[in-house]
């Protein structure tokens, strides 16, 4: 009796959840764009005005980035100006969820076929190892490994620390600036 | 609670062994089509191929409407429309695709179009865009390698964009896959062992790789299994007709595993090398496959070590430490390919191929790193990583 009670609650936090990691998510693709030289070079093989959107079927929360050149990324929200270039889609909110929560590994959830493609396969490839790359940036250790399938054995605290401060103190000034606006 | 999850799906109807062909009438007739197109390609009709397929037909009063054999090794956008067009003006009904990967991929686009209408196949292309079945649609594979009689992908070249259009769907699937030993007796020594040796890795990887699960494991294993114990016997003698439909019931049962559980880095490696220089992919599969397992070894440790079992047979499994089991299945793997270099000279390493320049290798690793099979590699691959197994195959 209480379980139903509580289980639209528990959905919509869900919700809400995954909603909020996808906006710190655009966010922080922006910021690691700006930031992280390897990101960069991938990146920067995207043609300019690419647009990308990883979104929960069938029209949940979604998050779009838009290569803007030289390897930057700039954050749209959740409205893409045009037809997106690739899309990653969650089937459900669940699958969304236990990526973005850290359960699941986002090359696992591929595995798992939680995720389709639609789009070219290199460009979702190369998005997914920016993605494994800003979990491992701003995520503790700890976490980052149940996030990447593979923590890089290159990556050592100092940088680690000095790049996850400059991500987060971006991904906030945009926060405020969206309040703002 | 286990957080195991996977999804199997194989629909396709395996008709297989002696007088397979002679099925095709009665289950044409069981979709109620009556006037079939063949799609294949010229060296399957010089091979004289078509004949037994035709001849069953024939025999059962079933007439071949028409026959389009011109598919090119890599097929086109172009070849699509045009064998649509012949379909439609010879009010053809169904389609039966006789060949190895380009025929049936071909013959899959095809379908596309005579049922959805239109002659723009690229506006079907991605993932997931058709909604509904297709025409009825008969594989009879004549190599035992590609698996793509029970795979739901298709990639046709846009020669004008210049660029390989992906179509996935599980209504490309086949109604059924006619695997029938005739087709495969003729076929090249060289070509029969890059062949196995594809289903092979086919195998290897979906039993090795992220996505593996408990049904395509069964059917990984079985593939092994039949492969180990045939491909020698068939490359001593070509005509032996039972090991030949065993290496075919390998290559369907090693595509239903990888169809299910996906590929990984040799095919990453594969698929690149066939891109930059033009070799054929079970060849690339045959040469990279102990180099990615040595790679591979400490995340795959355990599946590795099991498969020895099917490569080498239960005495040497029992007698191999589980310690020494992995190495003991690259080592059987290794031993296979230099039976096949013995027998018909295929390559081993890149600089055997005579086709490959050192200075490629760091543009193979680049383009394989992009490649959608990579994701699926146990071991996160790097540019360094990707460039150091490639000097290991490289002599």
């Amino acid at each position: 009796m209480i379980a139903k009670r509580i289980q639209p609650m528990a959905f919509q936090a869900r919700r809400l959840y995954v909603e909020l990691m996808f906006q710190v998510m655009g966010r922080a693709l922006q910021a690691v764009s700006e930031v992280d030289a390897t990101v960069q070079k991938d990146a920067s093989a995207l043609p300019e005005g690419f647009l990308f959107e990883m979104m929960v079927m069938p029209q949940g929360s979604s998050l779009i980035v838009e290569h803007v050149g030289n390897g930057r990324f700039h954050y749209h929200g959740n409205s893409a100006p045009r037809p997106v270039d690739l899309s990653i889609q969650f089937k459900h909110i669940a699958h969304a969820f236990l990526v973005l929560s850290f359960q699941e590994k986002t090359s696992v959830a591929f595995a798992n076929d939680r995720m389709l493609v639609d789009g070219d396969i290199s460009y979702a490839i190369r998005m997914t190892r920016v993605l494994n790359r800003l979990e491992s940036f701003i995520l503790p250790k700890l976490v980052a490994k149940r996030a990447v399938k593979e923590y890089p054995a290159n990556l050592h605290l100092p940088e680690k620390l000095m790049s996850a401060a400059r991500i987060y103190l971006k991904v906030a000034s945009n926060f405020v600036e969206t309040v703002r606006a | 609670m286990s957080n195991k999850y996977y999804e199997f799906f194989c629909p396709v109807k395996v008709i297989a062994g002696k007088a397979a062909l002679e099925h095709i009438p009665y289950e044409l007739s069981g979709m109620a089509a009556t006037r079939p197109m063949i799609v294949t390609d010229k060296g399957v009709r010089a091979a004289g191929l078509l004949d037994p397929v035709i001849a069953a037909c024939e025999e059962s009063g079933l007439e071949i409407v028409s026959i389009y054999d011109d598919v090119p090794p890599d097929s086109s956008t172009a070849v699509v429309r045009d064998i649509a067009g012949v379909y439609r003006s010879e009010k053809c009904d169904s389609i039966i695709a006789v060949g190895g990967g380009s025929a049936i991929d071909t013959a899959k686009a095809v379908n596309i179009l005579v049922s959805e209408g239109g002659d723009d196949i690229a506006a079907y292309a991605g993932a997931g865009v058709l909604k509904r079945p297709l025409k009825p649609f008969f594989v009879v594979p004549t190599t035992a390698g590609t698996g793509s009689e029970v795979t739901a992908v298709a990639v046709i070249a846009d020669t004008e964009k210049h660029v390989k259009l992906p179509f996935t769907s599980s209504f490309l699937l086949p109604n059924a896959a006619i695997i029938d030993p005739r087709m495969t007796l003729t076929l090249p020594p060289h070509i029969t062992a890059a062949t196995a040796m594809d289903a092979m890795t086919h195998a290897t990887e979906a039993f090795t790789c992220m996505a593996k699960n408990p049904l395509s494991d069964a059917y990984a294993t079985a593939a092994i299994k039949k492969i180990s114990n045939s491909l020698l016997a068939v490359m001593d003698n070509p005509k032996d007709a039972d090991n030949r439909l065993e290496l075919a019931e390998a290559s369907t049962m090693a595509g239903i595993a990888f169809s299910n559980s996906m590929v990984g880095l040799v095919h990453a490696l594969g698929h690149a090398t066939g891109a930059i220089c033009q070799l054929p992919h079970g060849l690339c599969m045959s040469l990279y496959l102990p180099y990615v397992l040595e790679y591979n070894i400490e995340s795959i440790r355990e599946p590795l070590g099991e498969l020895l079992l099917y490569l080498d047979g239960p005495e040497v499994y029992a007698a191999t430490p589980a310690s020494r089991r992995a190495e003991a299945s690259i080592s059987a793997i290794r031993r296979m390919r230099d039976a096949l270099y013995k027998h018909c000279k295929l390559p081993r390493t890149l600089k055997e191929t005579g086709k490959v320049v050192e200075e490629q290798l760091e543009r193979i690793a680049e383009v394989a790193l992009d490649d959608g099979a990579i994701m699926f590699n146990p071991k996160e691959v790097t540019l360094e990583d990707a460039k150091a197994v490639l000097r290991r195959a490289w002599a």
